[in-house]
């Protein structure tokens, strides 16, 4: 399997002169297609930053971030569309869900399936809420939706256009336990059936036999992960 | 997937509920427009509805509407002989105030120099101009009468035998229209009891005369039943109507102006000293009240709009992490946008087609206004969802990671 993506010496600050701080500190990364990835760490410690820099939705000033084996980000600018690269190829999970408030669960679905170019995207969405297994509140709207419910709702739509790259930033957060490890086990199940490299910032520990490679950050620094008291 | 219209039938109720409450706004804003254009209609269509070339007046005043104007009766013949004359026309004036059917109507009375001029200038709807010189009348139809239906006036019926349109005073009065014979004599209307003791009074008078004691036949003019107290003479006249050859109009006016009894004035100059004077304050205040609630309305829709928008932001940014391009964002706002400017329009016309008839001034909508009211509701939700669009895409989508 290539890698989906690999970041090389990223660094980022928030700040300036005695204020700043350093939110990535010579981060170097890489994730294979078809792997489930956890990044662990304290709060402030950077996860949420390298997200939004491997998402291209706030790139790192230095270093380069690899797509594909394609260089898309070189020292904070831009060398491709990456608002094209966000819809085609990456798959988006928050800590809420964040549907769309105005859109049904298959809406939201079909939503992401147009913006990322698929055809036939009201039967695309339907499968893939079938996959998910929420199939049965396809015309609900978020707010009739349980935070189960929602997750695999919007789990459905970063799937919608069959993604290279799925980022979740602490995804079960607002998850009881057991709905916590039925969604990170659909993550590991969407890797593996599917191709994609799937990165989850998590602070839940009990769930980490589910991930195939584990990181964790601190002070804006990246290592594997050692164990908890490591 | 057009996400306006998704965002609408998700919040259908409000969204017609803000429509409507802009459709209320703007048809109060459309109303005070046409006010104030029925109220510079109302002032000069009188002057208009005449077709006169030239009002002439007593001299020094700005009559008849602006303020009293007393002329001979003789001017009509004398402005008759002048070259290039074709017709001149005797017109009376007066406000009335009447109990009808239990209501309080005012009328202004409008004598018209029958038979030359039965009214065929008149924006009748109904019915015809006047037929003889007494006992007809033409009205207006905001006066509620029927034709046939009768009205009486000094003691005599006036059976209404043509209905105008929109025929008003400056004041907004309905103008009813006779022939000067019967103005006269409603304005000069007495009871019997004050037209003897005046008629005795004069007897005294003339008898304590030279010409009453030389001629005591002028007492038996006195014993006419027709005799009106206030003079032995004709009553005076408002003005006299000139209608001249269209290319003696200027020299026809030079001529009367030499006259040193009367002032002459164009048909414009009559409309500009109703529109200057008469109306002029009245005009201002609604004028002015109508821009300030024009703006107030502008930047009232232009907030609810603006406000529409901001509601959205953390979808919008989820939608553009998820990579929706701008031409989809944009799409989403404008065109709701422009269907509220649409249905609040609709509203605001439905409105008016039904309650600005029962106005008790007139709401003209003029063409101008039918034109500029869609124009000016699209420029400022346009207007207004560009001020939301300018913030929308200032929006980081990385705030959709916040939760």
């Amino acid at each position: 399997m290539t890698d989906a993506v690999r970041a090389v010496r990223l660094r980022k600050t928030y700040g300036v002169a005695s204020s700043a701080v350093v939110a990535l500190d010579d981060v170097s990364f890489s994730l294979r297609r078809g792997s489930v990835a956890a990044l662990l760490g304290p709060s402030g410690s950077g996860k949420s930053t390298l997200i939004k820099a491997l998402g291209f939705v706030s790139p790192a000033e230095k270093g380069q971030v690899f797509f594909d084996d394609r260089l898309v980000v070189d020292d904070g600018v831009a060398q491709t569309d990456l608002s094209r690269l966000r819809r085609q190829h990456l798959g988006f999970v928050f800590q809420k869900a964040n549907l769309t408030s105005f859109l049904n669960a298959r809406e939201n679905v079909e939503l992401a399936c147009e913006l990322g170019g698929k055809e036939q995207g009201r039967r695309r969405a339907r499968d893939l809420l079938s996959y998910l297994e929420v199939i049965n509140r396809e015309d609900s709207y978020p707010e009739m939706l349980s935070g189960g419910e929602q997750q695999r709702v919007a789990i459905a739509r970063a799937l919608a256009n069959e993604p290279t790259l799925i980022l979740a930033d602490e995804p079960t957060a607002a998850l009881d336990s057991v709905r916590s490890r039925s969604v990170m086990e659909l993550f590991r199940k969407v890797a593996h059936d599917r191709g994609a490299a799937v990165l989850v910032v998590t602070h839940d520990h009990r769930a980490l036999d589910v991930f195939d490679v584990l990181y964790e950050m601190e002070d804006g620094r990246l290592r594997p992960y050692q164990g908890q008291g490591a | 997937m057009n996400l306006a219209i998704r965002d609408v039938r998700r919040r259908l109720a409000r969204f017609v509920g803000t429509a409507f409450g802009l459709g209320l706004l703007l048809s109060v804003v459309v109303a005070m427009q046409g006010i104030y254009a029925g109220m510079v209609d109302d002032a000069t269509i009188l002057t208009r509805a005449m077709h006169a070339d030239l009002w002439v007046v007593q001299r020094d005043t700005h009559g008849p509407f602006a303020d009293g104007s007393r002329l001979d009766p003789s001017i009509e013949a004398r402005a008759a002989s002048v070259p290039g004359v074709k017709r001149a026309r005797p017109y009376t004036y007066q406000v009335i105030q009447r109990e009808y059917r239990g209501d309080t109507m005012r009328i202004a009375l409008v004598g018209l120099g029958w038979p030359d001029d039965a009214g065929g200038s008149l924006p009748i709807v109904r019915g015809r101009g006047l037929g003889q010189a007494h006992g007809e009348m033409i009205a207006d139809a905001s006066l509620g009468l029927a034709i046939g239906e009768s009205l009486v006036l000094a003691g005599e019926p006036y059976r209404v035998v043509g209905l105008t349109k929109n025929a008003l005073t400056s004041g907004g009065d309905s103008v009813a229209f006779v022939s000067v014979g019967d103005a006269e004599l409603v304005a000069f209307d007495q009871p019997a009891e004050a037209t003897q003791l005046e008629r005795s009074r004069t007897v005294d008078r003339l008898r304590r005369t030279d010409l009453g004691r030389t001629q005591p036949s002028l007492e038996d003019l006195l014993a006419d039943p027709k005799w009106r107290a206030p003079a032995l003479a004709s009553p005076p006249l408002a003005a006299v109507l000139v209608d001249a050859d269209a290319h003696r109009v200027a020299g026809v006016r030079e001529t009367m102006r030499s006259w040193g009894d009367v002032t002459v004035y164009s048909q414009d100059e009559e409309e500009t000293l109703l529109l200057g004077g008469v109306v002029q304050r009245a005009r201002m205040q609604i004028g002015l009240f109508t821009v300030i609630l024009t703006l107030t309305a502008a930047v009232i829709v232009m907030m609810v709009i603006y406000n529409l928008t901001l509601e959205k932001t953390h979808d919008l940014a989820v939608l553009k992490l998820l990579g929706a391009p701008r031409s989809r964002l944009l799409g989403l706002v404008l065109q709701q946008s422009w269907l509220l400017g649409v249905i609040g329009y609709a509203v605001a016309y439905t409105i008016g087609e039904l309650f600005y008839p029962m106005f008790p001034r007139r709401v003209l909508i003029t063409s101008t206004i039918s034109l500029v009211a869609p124009i000016a509701t699209f420029a400022m939700v346009t207007l207004a969802s560009l001020l939301g669009l300018s913030h929308v895409l200032r929006i980081d989508p990385a705030r959709a990671l916040e939760g």
